[in-house]
């Protein structure tokens, strides 16, 4: 009889695995990919310590533990469907319908599509495309390539591009238009990349980053941004350009760019074509519900946290009994957060599932409290407001659901 | 911005953007309406890549809809299945 | 395209076992473990299908799964995403082709 079934391989749900294990339930985990580690297998970044964040290393040691544990992992499985009879949750796959009393659902993200004229050719692709094309197959993605959306995982794996020798042009913003919405606006592009300026790539912005803060100043900044862009590892960034069209026939040959004016409006007649071989599409993560969402688990949408969230608690259970959720769909941050969030779903469940003494909830208040500081000292925020959708998501557990929560665990964490 | 209105925005059914926002317009419909009547979003990746830009131009064209309010639904199977798979029970 | 042999952080490529199959009927060469969307990519093929009506060029978009954009027909299994299936040895693999579809070719010719 198995206890527990996890539903993606990646840091949050690894994680989960191994808190449940290590108080001895029986879990089996779940992913579509060829192999575990989830999107963390594709990261790669130097912390301010200047030590290396190496994914691939990490989800191998998530990998390992949870072996040791005799968790069992099975990849290249898809799963379709989420629905509970009784007191079991049937987890529906291709190779058949998994029941188990618990459930940890770990699906993390989703890239934003930005359509343009031109995107469904061969050699256009999501950013994380190309990340996992690189960091984790090993293959170029191409010889020059365009990215086209600036944002903080743009930037992110356009450094891994670099690392791995890929040359990538520029960096453009796609045309404004109600499809882009703000990804197509200079000003708040670049309200959103000051946030994140203690990980700026260049000078400019780091030293720009206090005046731009204030809004007339951040105006003033978009009228004299340079034509030529800032450079960002030695790529320009282009905020004063769009992405207007790819080109090509039977694949990606170029892309057309138009300059534009601080509010993003096209100069008429400033067209331009720059040869590229790949474009990566940047619109940012959002939250994959789609599988806690068939379940029937109710929804918030906080736009801090990237989209439409599951209601959880800060134990990561949801409203459903048996349902627990950690990771990017409960919102977009790291990975770091998302094993964090993992850990507690894991010591949570085996709390929920009878796991009694001091041991369980010592553990479960010092995973709560470890995904708090974990936070704070995070280097990615892909999110720069995110405290205050964390804070929206636990006032509104504590309104529509603190008493449930009180008669479930007995323990009061803060 | 003529452009605009033949980019592809469910890649799966190309079905563009003017067809998108010509029938939201006409018929200020909601999201569910709007996929069946332009299939958009019903193909074969089941809406995954262009759900959010269909909430978005909906939330554009039609008065008193903002961000958010399009209402999280969705349906199983969230994956393409074969028949086969469906029903079978072996744990 | 080539593969990245060499990296400054995560070291070198190992030397895997190379893998024949075909595509559209010629052959090529993957790695071990590798993904057709991903041997395809590094034999330089970017185009895996032609949309079913409309017969544009479509490769691969999402890269994990999502978008369905990267289906082929492998080993007469149809729809297969090239993206999470890796390579077995002589594996035959099909581009998605155009659909006929008579009454629009008719519509068009009017």
């Amino acid at each position: 009889m198995r206890d527990v079934i996890v539903i993606g391989a990646g840091p949050a749900g690894l994680a989960g695995a191994i808190a449940s294990a290590s108080f001895g339930l029986k879990v089996t985990v779940i992913d579509e990919f060829i192999k575990p580690g989830g999107r963390l297998i594709g990261q790669l970044h130097q912390e301010p310590s200047g030590e290396w964040w190496n994914g691939i290393k990490e989800s191998e040691r998530l990998h390992q533990e949870a072996k040791t544990l005799s968790v069992d992992i099975r990849c290249g499985v898809s799963v379709y469907n989420l629905e509970k009879d009784d007191d079991l949750w049937n987890v529906h796959t291709s190779i058949g319908t998994l029941t188990a009393p618990y459930v940890l659902v770990a699906t993390g993200a989703a890239e934003y599509p930005i359509p343009l004229p031109g995107w469904t050719l061969p050699g256009v692709m999501s950013i994380g495309a190309a990340q996992v094309m690189t960091n984790v197959h090993r293959v170029e993605v191409g010889k020059k390539g365009i990215i086209i959306g600036a944002n903080i995982l743009a930037f992110a794996i356009l450094n891994e591009l670099q690392l791995a020798g890929i040359h990538v042009d520029r960096i453009v913003l796609p045309e404004k238009n109600p499809l882009s919405g703000k990804a197509g606006e200079p000003e708040e592009v670049m309200k959103s990349l000051l946030n994140a300026a203690h990980l700026a790539p260049s000078p400019l912005l780091r030293m720009g980053s206090r005046f731009m803060k204030n809004g007339s100043f951040r105006k003033i900044g978009m009228k004299f941004y340079p034509k030529n862009g800032v450079k960002v590892n030695g790529t320009p960034l282009l905020l004063r350009k769009a992405a207007i069209e790819i080109i090509g026939t039977e694949q990606v040959e170029g892309v057309r760019v138009a300059d534009t004016d601080e509010n993003g409006n096209i100069i008429p007649g400033s067209e331009k074509i720059y040869e590229a071989d790949f474009v990566c599409i940047a619109g940012g993560l959002y939250p994959l519900a789609e599988l806690v969402a068939v379940s029937g688990c109710p929804f918030q949408y906080i736009p801090e946290l990237g989209g439409h969230v599951p209601h959880h608690s800060e134990m990561m259970e949801t409203p459903l009994e048996g349902l627990f959720v950690a990771g990017n769909i409960t919102g977009i941050e790291s990975g770091k957060i998302a094993m964090a969030q993992g850990t507690t779903a894991g010591y949570a469940i085996a709390k929920h599932a009878g796991k009694d003494g001091a041991a369980i909830d010592k553990q479960l208040q010092e995973a709560v409290q470890n995904v708090r500081s974990v936070r704070e000292q995070a280097a990615i925020q892909f999110n720069p407001e995110i405290d205050s959708g964390r804070r929206k998501m636990s006032e509104l557990w504590e309104s529509l659901y603190s008493k449930n929560t009180r008669e479930n665990s007995q323990i009061k964490i803060g | 911005m003529n452009n605009n209105e033949a980019i592809v925005v469910c890649r799966c059914e190309e079905v563009t953007y003017g067809a998108l926002r010509f029938t939201a317009e006409e018929h200020q419909c909601t999201a569910r309406e709007l996929k069946l009547r332009t299939r958009a979003g019903m193909g074969f990746c089941g809406g995954r890549t262009c759900r959010i830009p269909l909430d978005r131009i909906i939330e554009n064209v039609v008065s008193n809809i903002s961000q958010g309010d399009t209402p999280l639904k969705y349906q199983p199977p969230i994956r393409p299945v074969t028949f086969g798979t469906v029903g079978e029970k072996n744990d | 395209m080539t593969r990245i042999i060499n990296h400054p952080i995560l070291g070198k490529l190992e030397d895997r076992k190379a893998v024949p199959f075909t595509f559209d009927g010629k052959t090529y060469e993957a790695f071990e473990n590798e993904t057709i969307a991903a041997a395809l990519l590094a034999n330089g093929i970017r185009k895996l299908r032609v949309h079913e009506d409309s017969g544009t060029p479509r490769g691969f978009y999402c890269n994990i799964g999502h978008c369905m954009e990267c289906r082929v027909t492998v080993n007469d299994h149809a729809n297969v995403r090239a993206c999470l299936t890796v390579v077995e040895k002589n594996m035959v693999i099909e581009s998605g082709k155009q659909h006929p579809n008579i009454v629009k070719r008719m519509v068009e010719q009017q």
